[in-house]
C-alpha cells in the first residue's frame, strides 16, 4: 500500500475520550481472573518442587485423599503420554513428569472444598526426591564441569563440540566485519549481563476450569490470548480444541507472560476427576514469581568499531541466553535481530546461543530479547561517544537507520521513524537542562519490530445503528477505545455507537494473543476491514430502496449518499434508518475479517534519562525521564502516552533493581515483592512523552503498535546516565546501590 | 496458615491470662506475623489479639519522658510524638507505607526485634524504657540478638517510655523492595552524651556505636567520625547488601544523622 | 478451631458472617461477602491492591484477620460511588491513569484516604502516600495526574459549598 493511502483529517482517530470499560474498572465491577466463580466450584492447590532439580522417586497422595473434601489429586500419571516438541514442553512445565527441573516446578495438584482445604491437603501430598545436581547460571551452565541437564536437547544448528546444555545456535551477518574494525579509530569489546527479571503483572494467574467425562469442557481465565490458552490446554489433556470454550476474564496486565499456560490445565484435570465439578486455581505471588516464566538472562559481548567522527565501521556481537529448563524459550531469536536494528552498520556479525539452565520456562516479556540487545550495543555505542568525545543524539543521527535502509537482520525497512525521534529527542527542553554535580544525563534508542498475526474480528450493526464489535485479543491497555475509535471513523458514527467486546473461544475464528505490540495493530485493521464490509452492504440497501445502482452510493459522516449522477436526488439513509429496516431488506447487516495480518510497521523509540547518584552510597535516583517514540498514528494519545511511560518504568526498575537471585542451592531467594523490588511511585519522577507520527503504510489509519519499544531504551540509558554522573560503568544489570558504589570506589583507587 | 484459636482481650490482665495457653502467640498490627504464618514458619496455637486493648494506646508526656503505648500505630505516633519527640515522629512516619504505618504497632515491633525495623534503633537510642506487664526494662538489656529480646514467654510490652533528648534525628536507608532499613541510625543528643543506635546493619541486631558516641559527645557535628570506621567483620551480609557495604552505610548515615539533628 | 462470628458494617451494610480464624478480611470481602472487587495482588502486604479503610484507616486487607473487622466500619472500592463516582474514580477514567485496571480499586481507597486527611497534597506527598500501591502498567505519571486533578476539584467544590 503506498504512503498515499493512509487516511488524514480524523474527527475521532488522535481523540482522548473515556475507555468503555473504565466504569467497570474505577468501580470493582471488573471481573478479573480471580473473580469468577461456579456453583459446585472446588478450589485447587499445587505441590511444587523445592529443589533446583531432582528424580521424582515417589508421590504419595493417600494423606491428602483421605482428608474429608479433598476431592481429586493429579499427577503426571493422569495425563495422557506420547506429546512431542513443545506440546511435550508444555505438558512438562504443566506437572514434572519423572524429574523436576527448577525451584517451584509443579509435582501435583490437589482439589478441595475451600482454598484452606485444599492448601492443606498440598501439604500432606509427599513427594521422594533424590536430588541431582543443578544450575542456574547462564555462563556457569556451559562451563566444562556443569552437569548436562537435559541430554540430547541441542537441536540441528548446535554446531558439534558445544557444551551439552546448549540447545540453539544462532548465526547471520553481512559485510566483512574484520575490515570494518581495521577501517575504525577506535575498537572497543566488553561483556554485558543482564539478569532474569519479571513480568511483573499485578494479578496472579487465575483459572476456573471445568471438564466432563465427556472430554467437553470450559475455561475462565485471565490471558492474553485465549486461543492460545485453548491449543495448549487441548494438547497437554489429549482433548479436541473444540471441545474447550475459554472465555478470557478482565485482565490485570501481562506483558507477554500471559501468552502461554503454567497451572491452567491443572484446573481442567482435577476437574474431570472430580466427576466434572469446576474447579478454581489462583497462583500465589511466590508461584507467580517462582513458577511462570520470567524472561531470560543474558550474558553478552560486543565489539564496536568507529572512527573520530562517529561512524560505526563495523560491529559484532555473541550473546548467550538461558530460558530456563526447557529449549526454546530463550528470546535469542529476537534479542539477535533487535541488536542493530536502530544503524545502518556496513558490516556485522551476529552469533548466539540458547543455554539450557534450572529455572522456570521463560515467557514472554515486553519486547523479548530486545532489551538485553540493547543494554549491551547501546551501551557500548555511549562508551564510544564518551570516549571519542561525541553527541550520542548526533552518533545516532549519522549511524541510525532511514527509509530505505537495509536492516541488520535482512529486510529492507519501508517507511520507519527512527532519525524522526532523535530530531524530536535533541530539540526536546530535557536535553540541554544543565546537569548538577553528581549528575549525569543518558540517551539510547530501542526497536521492536511489531506484529501482525492471526485476527479474526466480527462486526453487527444494530437496528438503532449501533455497532457491535467482536475481538478476539483482550483489553490489557485500553485497545477497546482504540478499535472502537477507529470502527466510529470508518462508519462515521459516535464513538459512543461503537461497543467493542472481548469474545469466547466460540464466537470467532482463531486469534493470536495481545502480544507483540500487535491489538489496536491486527484487531484494528480487521475491524475497519469489516465495518468497509458492512458499509458496502449497507449502501447497497440503500441502492436498492432508491432503485439506482449500488456503486453509485458513497458512505460518508454516517449514512448512505447518492453519488456520482444520482447526487442530491435522495435524501441521505442514515446508518439508524438503514438498521432500523434490515430485517426487512435482506436481513441482520454484518462484516467480518479474517487474516494473518501484513503490513506491521518496525517501531523506534528514544529515551533520554537524567539521573543523580549518590556518591557516598550508590543510590540513583531519576530526576527527568523522557520518552520519545513513533506510534505510526496514536488513535488514543493518551493511551499511547501510558504505554511509553508503562515501558519505561518497567525498564527503569530493570535498569535499577529488578533481578532473579538464586541461591546455590538452586532456590529463588527473591519469590515476595517484598524481595523481589518493582519501581513505586515514589521512586519515579513525572515521564515525559513525544508522540511521534510517522505513518506505517501498512494500517488503513497508520497504525505501527506501541507496546514494546518503551522498555527496551531505559536499561542503556540508565546505565550511560550513571557513567555521566559518575564516570563509572555498570555493564552488568541491575545498577543497584552496592554495585555503584563499589564501581565509583574503583574508580578512584583504579 | 495453620489452624489456630483466636482471642481478642479488652484488658492487658485477660491478654496476660489467654497467653498462658500452651503455644499462644500476641498479635499486634500483623503486618509481620501474618505474612510469617502465611508462610507458616510460624504456627501459634492460639492467636491472641492486643488491638481492642484501650489502656495500651496512645502517646502522652510523663514521668521518665514520653510514653507511648505498646499497640499504637505508626501513624499515630507519628502524628502524636511530633510535638514532643520529632525525630521519633519521623521514624514512625517513615516505616513502610500507609497502610503499614496503620496497623503496625512499636510493641509488634520491637517484640519481634527484626534487625532491620526502624524502632529499635530509637529505643535503644534514647535509652527508653520498655514497661511490660511484669516489669520494666532498660533498653541497653532489652534487645538481645537477632529475633532476640529479654521478654519472656507470655510477657507482654505495655508502654514504651522514651527520655526526650535535646537534639535527635533517624536516617535510614531503605532496603529498596521492602522499605526496611538496610541500615539506619538514630543520633540522639542528651545533656549527659550522645548515642547512636544501628539497625539493619549488625549481625547481632540493633547496636551502640560506641566510638561515635564517644567521639560526638566530644563534638557533635559530622566531622568528628572523620577518622572512625566501622569494622565489617559484624555486619550483617544478606541479598541487600555486603557486610561492607553496610558497615559503610554505618558511617555515612550517621553523619547524615547528625547533620539532620543539628 | 472454632468459626469466629463477625458483626461489621461494610459499605454502610451491615453484615455478619462466620469466618475461620486463618481468613482474612480481604478473604471475607471476596469469598463471604461477594466484594471482589479488593483485588490480592500478593498476599504479604507488599502491593496495596487490597487495599480498603477500616474505622477510616487505610490498611491491606490481606494482612488484616477477618476476625479483628468485627465491629468495625470497613469502606471497599464497591462503596466509593455515592451520589455519582467519587470526583477520583472519574478523573481517573477522564486521565487514562488505568491500564489493566487491576491495581486501580486499591489505589483510588488509597488515594480517597490521603484527600480525606490532606486535600491538597504535592506531588511528592502523593507519591509517598501511594508507595504501598504497586502499578505496573502506567508508571504513575497519569494516576499521580489524576489525583492532583480530582483533589483541585475537591477544593473547588468544597469552597462553592462554603
Amino acid at each position: 500500500m503506498a504512503r498515499d493511502d493512509v487516511k488524514t483529517g480524523y474527527k475521532y482517530v488522535g481523540t482522548r475520550p473515556n475507555r468503555p470499560d473504565g466504569l467497570d474498572k474505577v468501580t470493582g465491577r471488573a471481573r478479573y481472573g480471580a473473580d469468577f466463580s461456579l456453583p459446585g466450584m472446588l478450589h485447587a492447590a499445587v505441590v511444587r518442587s523445592p529443589h533446583a532439580h531432582a528424580r521424582i522417586v515417589r508421590i504419595d497422595a493417600s494423606k491428602a485423599l483421605a482428608l474429608e473434601g479433598v476431592k481429586a489429586v493429579v499427577t503426571r500419571a493422569d495425563l495422557p503420554t506420547g506429546l512431542t516438541g513443545e506440546d511435550l514442553n508444555l505438558q512438562d512445565n504443566t506437572l514434572a513428569g519423572d524429574r523436576a527441573l527448577y525451584d517451584g516446578h509443579a509435582v501435583a495438584a490437589v482439589a478441595a472444598t475451600s482454598p484452606l482445604l485444599a492448601q492443606d491437603a498440598a501439604r500432606l501430598i509427599e513427594v521422594e526426591y533424590e536430588v541431582l545436581p543443578h544450575v542456574t547460571d547462564v555462563d556457569a551452565a556451559i562451563a566444562p564441569d556443569a552437569p548436562v541437564i537435559r541430554p540430547g536437547v541441542a537441536d540441528y544448528s548446535v554446531p558439534e563440540g558445544m557444551h551439552g546444555n546448549v540447545a540453539r545456535y544462532m548465526e547471520f551477518g553481512h559485510g566483512d566485519v574484520e575490515a570494518g574494525f581495521a577501517a575504525a579509530d577506535v575498537v572497543r569489546e566488553h561483556t554485558y549481563r543482564t539478569e532474569a527479571t519479571h513480568q511483573g503483572y499485578i494479578e496472579p494467574h487465575a483459572a476456573v476450569g471445568q471438564l466432563g467425562e465427556d472430554g467437553r469442557g470450559e475455561m475462565w481465565v485471565c490471558t492474553q490470548g485465549h486461543w492460545y490458552i485453548r491449543r495448549m490446554c487441548s494438547a497437554v489433556l489429549g482433548i479436541e480444541a473444540a471441545n474447550l470454550r475459554v472465555t478470557p476474564s478482565e485482565i490485570g496486565g501481562g506483558f507477554g507472560g500471559k501468552t502461554t499456560i503454567f497451572m491452567e490445565p491443572l484446573t481442567l484435570a482435577l476437574s474431570k476427576k472430580a466427576g466434572g465439578r469446576p474447579v478454581k486455581l489462583v497462583m500465589s505471588r511466590s508461584e507467580v514469581l517462582r513458577a511462570t516464566g520470567p524472561t531470560a538472562s543474558a550474558s553478552m559481548d560486543v565489539k564496536i568499531g568507529m572512527k573520530r567522527d562517529g561512524t560505526i565501521t563495523a560491529g559484532q556481537v555473541y550473546f548467550r541466553m538461558q530460558g530456563g529448563a526447557f529449549p526454546g524459550m530463550s528470546p535469542i531469536g529476537e534479542a539477535l535481530p533487535c541488536a542493530f536494528a536502530c544503524y545502518d552498520i556496513p558490516a556485522l556479525k551476529h552469533e548466539g546461543i540458547e543455554i539450557i539452565t534450572n529455572r522456570p520456562k521463560a515467557a514472554a516479556y515486553r519486547a523479548p530479547g530486545s532489551p538485553m540487545a540493547a543494554f549491551a550495543v547501546e551501551s557500548m555505542i555511549d562508551e564510544l561517544c564518551r570516549e571519542l568525545g561525541l553527541d550520542p543524539i548526533e552518533v545516532r543521527l549519522k549511524n541510525g537507520a532511514r527509509n530505505g535502509s537495509k536492516s541488520s537482520y535482512g529486510p529492507v525497512y519501508d517507511v520507519i521513524g527512527l532519525q524522526e525521534t532523535l530530531e524530536a529527542a535533541k530539540a526536546h527542553p530535557n536535553y540541554s537542562i544543565p546537569l548538577g554535580p553528581n549528575q549525569g544525563r543518558g540517551v539510547a534508542s530501542g526497536f521492536w519490530f511489531n506484529h501482525g498475526g492471526e485476527t479474526s474480528v466480527s462486526l453487527a450493526i444494530g437496528e438503532d445503528g449501533t455497532a457491535t464489535v467482536s475481538i478476539g485479543t483482550p483489553d490489557i491497555g485500553g485497545s477497546r477505545a482504540s478499535i472502537g475509535l477507529m470502527v466510529a471513523e470508518t462508519l462515521g458514527i459516535p464513538y459512543e455507537d461503537v461497543r467493542v467486546n472481548v469474545v469466547e473461544t466460540g464466537a470467532l475464528g482463531v486469534n493470536e494473543p495481545t502480544h507483540g505490540s500487535r491489538a489496536t495493530f491486527a484487531s484494528g485493521k480487521a475491524a475497519v476491514i469489516a465495518a468497509e464490509a458492512a458499509i458496502r452492504e449497507m449502501c447497497k440497501r440503500a441502492a436498492a430502496e432508491w432503485g439506482i445502482d449500488a456503486d453509485a452510493v458513497e458512505w460518508k459522516d454516517g449514512a448512505a449518499h447518492p453519488a456520482g449522477p444520482n447526487a442530491g436526488k435522495f435524501p441521505p439513509m442514515t446508518i439508524g434508518e438503514i438498521g432500523a429496516k434490515m430485517g426487512s431488506t435482506g436481513g441482520p447487516i454484518s462484516g467480518h475479517h479474517e487474516v494473518t495480518a501484513g503490513g506491521y510497521g518496525a517501531s523506534f523509540g528514544t529515551h533520554v534519562v537524567d539521573v543523580e547518584v549518590d556518591p557516598e552510597t550508590g543510590r540513583t535516583t531519576v530526576l527527568r525521564y523522557l520518552v520519545v517514540q513513533d506510534a505510526g498514528t496514536a488513535i488514543h494519545p493518551a493511551y499511547v502516552e501510558g504505554q511509553y511511560q508503562g515501558g519505561a518504568a518497567q525498564g527503569i526498575g530493570w535498569a535499577l533493581n529488578e533481578e532473579y537471585i538464586y541461591g546455590p542451592d538452586g532456590r529463588l531467594q527473591n519469590p515476595v515483592f517484598l524481595d523481589y523490588r518493582i519501581p513505586v511511585a515514589s521512586d519515579l519522577p513525572m515521564i515525559d512523552t513525544v508522540i511521534v507520527e510517522v505513518p506505517n503504510p501498512g494500517h488503513p489509519y497508520g497504525v505501527r503498535g506501541v507496546g514494546e519499544t518503551g522498555i527496551t531504551p531505559p536499561l542503556p540509558a540508565i546505565a550511560s546516565a550513571i557513567a555521566g554522573a559518575t564516570g563509572a560503568r555498570i555493564r552488568s544489570l541491575p545498577c543497584s546501590p552496592p554495585k555503584v558504589l563499589a564501581a565509583i570506589k574503583a574508580l578512584k583507587k583504579g | 496458615m495453620h489452624n489456630f484459636d483466636f482471642a481478642k482481650p479488652s484488658t492487658i490482665a485477660d491478654a496476660a491470662k489467654a497467653l498462658a495457653a500452651e503455644g499462644a502467640q500476641a498479635l499486634s498490627g500483623g503486618q509481620t506475623l501474618i505474612p510469617t504464618m502465611k508462610q507458616r514458619l510460624a504456627a501459634p496455637a492460639v492467636l491472641v489479639s492486643l488491638t481492642g486493648i484501650r489502656e495500651m494506646q496512645g502517646v502522652c508526656l510523663g514521668e521518665g519522658g514520653l510514653h507511648v503505648g505498646a499497640a499504637t500505630p505508626h501513624a499515630v505516633v507519628a502524628r502524636e510524638a511530633r510535638a514532643h519527640y520529632p525525630a521519633l515522629a519521623d521514624l514512625a512516619g517513615g516505616i513502610g507505607d500507609p497502610s503499614v504505618r496503620s496497623r503496625g504497632t512499636i510493641g509488634g515491633s520491637i517484640a519481634n526485634n527484626d534487625p532491620a525495623a526502624c524502632y529499635p534503633a530509637a529505643v535503644l537510642a534514647s535509652g527508653a524504657t520498655v514497661v511490660t506487664d511484669r516489669r520494666r526494662i532498660a533498653a541497653d538489656d532489652y534487645f538481645q540478638g537477632l529475633f532476640t529480646t529479654a521478654l519472656e514467654a507470655g510477657e507482654i510490652v505495655t508502654t514504651v517510655i522514651f527520655p526526650i533528648p535535646q537534639k535527635a534525628a533517624y536516617v535510614k536507608f531503605n532496603q529498596p523492595a521492602s522499605r526496611f532499613a538496610l541500615t539506619g541510625v538514630f543520633v540522639a543528643k542528651f545533656a549527659s552524651g550522645v548515642r547512636v543506635a544501628v539497625t539493619g546493619a549488625g549481625n547481632d541486631g540493633v547496636f551502640r556505636w560506641a566510638e561515635a558516641e564517644r567521639a560526638l559527645s566530644a563534638d557533635f557535628s559530622a566531622s568528628a567520625l572523620s577518622g572512625l570506621s566501622v569494622d565489617p567483620a559484624g555486619m550483617m551480609s544478606d541479598l541487600h547488601g555486603s557486610a561492607a557495604y553496610r558497615a559503610n552505610l554505618v558511617k555515612v548515615l550517621t553523619g547524615r544523622a547528625v547533620t539532620a539533628a543539628g | 478451631m472454632s468459626r469466629i462470628h463477625v458483626t461489621a458494617t461494610v459499605n454502610g451494610d451491615p453484615v455478619e458472617f462466620l469466618a475461620d480464624p486463618r481468613e482474612t478480611l480481604l478473604d471475607a470481602l471476596r469469598n463471604h461477602l461477594d466484594l471482589t472487587g479488593t483485588k490480592e495482588g500478593c498476599g504479604t502486604g507488599d502491593c496495596g491492591a487490597c487495599s480498603v479503610t477500616v474505622d477510616g484507616t487505610l490498611v491491606c486487607s490481606c494482612l488484616m484477620l477477618a476476625a479483628e473487622a468485627n465491629g468495625k466500619r470497613v469502606e471497599t472500592i464497591e462503596g466509593m460511588a455515592r451520589d455519582g463516582l467519587h470526583p477520583l474514580q472519574r478523573k481517573f477514567i477522564e486521565h487514562a491513569a488505568l491500564q489493566c485496571g487491576f491495581c486501580t480499586p486499591g489505589i483510588l481507597v488509597a488515594a480517597k484516604a490521603l484527600l480525606e486527611r490532606n486535600p491538597d497534597p504535592s506531588e511528592t506527598e502523593i507519591r509517598y502516600w501511594l508507595a504501598g500501591n504497586l502499578c505496573r502498567c502506567t508508571g504513575y505519571d497519569k494516576i499521580i495526574r489524576a489525583v492532583q486533578d480530582a483533589a483541585a476539584e475537591m477544593r473547588q467544590d468544597h469552597r462553592g459549598a462554603a
